[in-house]
């Protein structure tokens, strides 16, 4: 009730107490794992690329491919999240300016933390609900426009630079702007978002939000990494790297997950005491430099992609300037990987909060879902060394992952001369992003 | 339908989870008894606070010693600025604060714990009771005071 409660705590972002950072043997044996798969990878695996999205995956039980693909279970997924949306957004709208108003929970912590793990399990999980796609939908079906279609064609050299523009719009908001947990600037970036999308989307149809929409690109790049694939419109099981390799290179791709992984990995940085120290003893604000620092890094990862990708032989077919986006697939595991290690418990502990204050959106000590009472788990804070582990393990095997995928890649496109030796660049340079990855986690 | 060459992979993949393991195992007892490890940095400091008797808090069941940590403002600067404090968890810091104006600081444990100082001398008593590295920041000027690595 009282603004003090959370009208004051402005500059902080949410959440409370921060993971200790790994211990360094961790950390080492983490980057001495990456190191050595690296290249064992490139020593024994296969020299036939084994990928191809046309043959590869089972077909699922037929049952389910029905029940997933049934008009009844695609409206009910829209019906819920559009449900959720309009709940969290009364909360948004009519509650107060307070941190316990859940929208700001469920903005930063379930939407954009839980679609990693929601992606993972079921797939394409952001499109089956987003409210921007129901919203279009509708708007399409009333004014009578055939399904998913749009004014004009969505010019395909736009790719995912749209998307890419809007995730950095998120990470900024997030981590650079001060007012990133007052509840006018985070709601006026969402009615902004969903401005934009149904714009976008009346004019060039629902591709455009397949290609524009931060979460739904974010949302299907992990999907990627899931079981659930689709072929000829059959529902099939893939294995994870198998399903990775279907991923479609559009341009934008390697800006995407340059923001992607220069975000989070900002996100450590802007923590750790000689980023503070610096920005603190200027006298102006610290908006600019950490503008600057959140644009070094994802622009970093997207030039470091870029130069090590091109930097090798090619064959008449692949141009050279397509190479970045056709490896970008490589560096989403390896996101995944540093995204479970950053918010782990910020998703367990922080999400549970947010449960409990979903109950009560208004901030009248309201009980509507009946989770106001429950009592917040700390089980994965109580055990710091159980936490470590799992977050280089998630590191490790996320490198693995990147570094096979990147391997069937470049047997696939490059010269057979060069198919050993054009690897390189990029494996240097994803164990570079996975020992800085873990640098960060063990010094900030 | 990628087995044959992913099986190549699974024994460099169990040696490494074994190794990750074993590391883990050898950091379990250096945080498993975080007061041995943590009594240098607080002895230091705890020589300091012995001068000052702080016994009229009721509820304080301190564990290890108490650390005593310097803190000024003048104007809109802190110093320390942004440091990092290492803490055992049920270990109680006293902030000896020396202002020149009224204000206040918030700690970012979970739950949140305020402090309210006036100009002048005053001292401040935090206790962090979950491991985690909580900050100490001021509001009006935003800035970072201290960052506690509480293990």
């Amino acid at each position: 009730m009282s603004p003090g409660a959370g009208g004051a705590i402005s500059a902080h972002g949410l959440g409370g107490a921060k993971d200790l950072p790994i211990p360094s043997e961790l950390a080492i044996a983490g980057a001495v794992a990456a190191l050595v798969v690296s290249f064992t990878v490139l020593a024994v695996a296969w020299r036939e690329p084994r990928y191809d999205a046309a043959t590869s995956g089972r077909p699922a039980p037929a049952w389910l491919d029905r029940l997933v693909s049934s008009q009844a279970s695609t409206v009910a997924a829209r019906v819920l999240g559009m449900a959720f949306f309009l709940y969290v957004g009364a909360a948004a709208v009519f509650g107060k300016d307070s941190l316990i108003n859940p929208f700001l929970g469920t903005f930063y912590v379930l939407l954009w933390v839980g679609l990693v793990p929601a992606s993972l399990v079921f797939g394409e999980f952001f499109k089956a609900v987003s409210p921007a796609r129901t919203i279009a939908m509708l708007f399409a079906r009333i004014s009578g426009v055939p399904g998913g279609q749009g004014l004009y064609a969505y010019p395909a050299r736009l790719g995912y630079w749209p998307a890419a523009a809007g995730l950095f719009a998120f990470v900024w908001l997030e981590l650079v702007y001060p007012g990133s947990t007052d509840l006018g600037p985070v709601r006026l970036w969402v009615a902004a978002y969903l401005g934009i999308m149904l714009i976008g989307s009346a004019v060039w149809g629902t591709t455009f939000l397949a290609r524009a929409d931060p979460f739904e690109v974010y949302s299907s790049l992990v999907a990627k990494l899931s079981v659930w694939g689709r072929r000829d419109g059959v529902l099939v099981i893939r294995s994870p790297l198998a399903n990775l390799d279907t991923l479609v290179a559009r341009p934008g791709l390697v800006a995407v997950v340059g923001i992607l992984l220069g975000s989070t990995a900002f996100d450590s940085f802007r923590e750790s005491t000689p980023w503070l120290q610096l920005v603190q003893s200027m006298s102006a604000s610290r908006v600019l430099p950490d503008t600057l620092a959140l644009v070094c890094f994802s622009a970093g990862v997207a030039l470091v992609l870029t130069l090590a990708t091109m930097a090798t032989g090619v064959t008449s077919e692949t141009p050279r300037r397509a190479l970045p986006d056709l490896f970008a697939h490589s560096v989403v595991p390896i996101i995944v990987g540093y995204i479970v290690a950053h918010y782990l418990t910020y998703f367990f502990e922080y999400g549970q909060q947010t449960l409990i204050q979903l109950s009560d959106p208004f901030s009248r000590g309201d009980d509507y879902l009946g989770t106001a009472d429950l009592q917040i788990n700390y089980w994965l804070s109580m055990h710091p060394t159980f936490l470590a582990v799992t977050k280089v393990v998630a590191v490790a095997l996320g490198h693995v992952v990147g570094v096979v995928a990147a391997h069937d890649r470049a047997i696939k496109l490059l010269p057979r001369r060069h198919q050993l030796t054009g690897q390189l660049p990029l494996l240097v340079a994803m164990v570079g992003f996975t020992v800085g990855g873990l640098y960060l986690l063990f010094a900030a | 339908m990628s087995g044959r060459g992913l099986a190549r992979l699974v024994p460099l993949v169990l040696v490494l989870a074994g190794s990750l393991s074993a590391c883990g195992e050898d950091a379990d007892p250096s945080t498993g008894s975080p007061a041995a490890s943590e009594s240098p940095s607080s002895s230091t400091s705890s020589s300091t606070s012995s001068s000052t008797p702080e016994d009229e808090s009721g509820g304080d069941d301190t564990e290890g010693d108490t650390v005593t940590l310097e803190v000024t403002r003048e104007g809109d600067t802190f110093t320390p600025n942004g440091e990092r404090v290492e803490l055992a968890v049920g270990q109680t810091l006293v902030l000896r604060l020396t202002a020149d104006e009224a204000g206040g600081l918030h700690v970012h444990s979970t739950p949140e714990q305020d402090l309210v100082y006036e100009a002048g001398t005053s001292e401040h008593e935090i206790t962090v009771d979950r491991p985690g590295v909580v900050e100490v920041e001021s509001h009006d000027p935003d800035s970072i005071v201290l960052q506690l690595e509480v293990r």
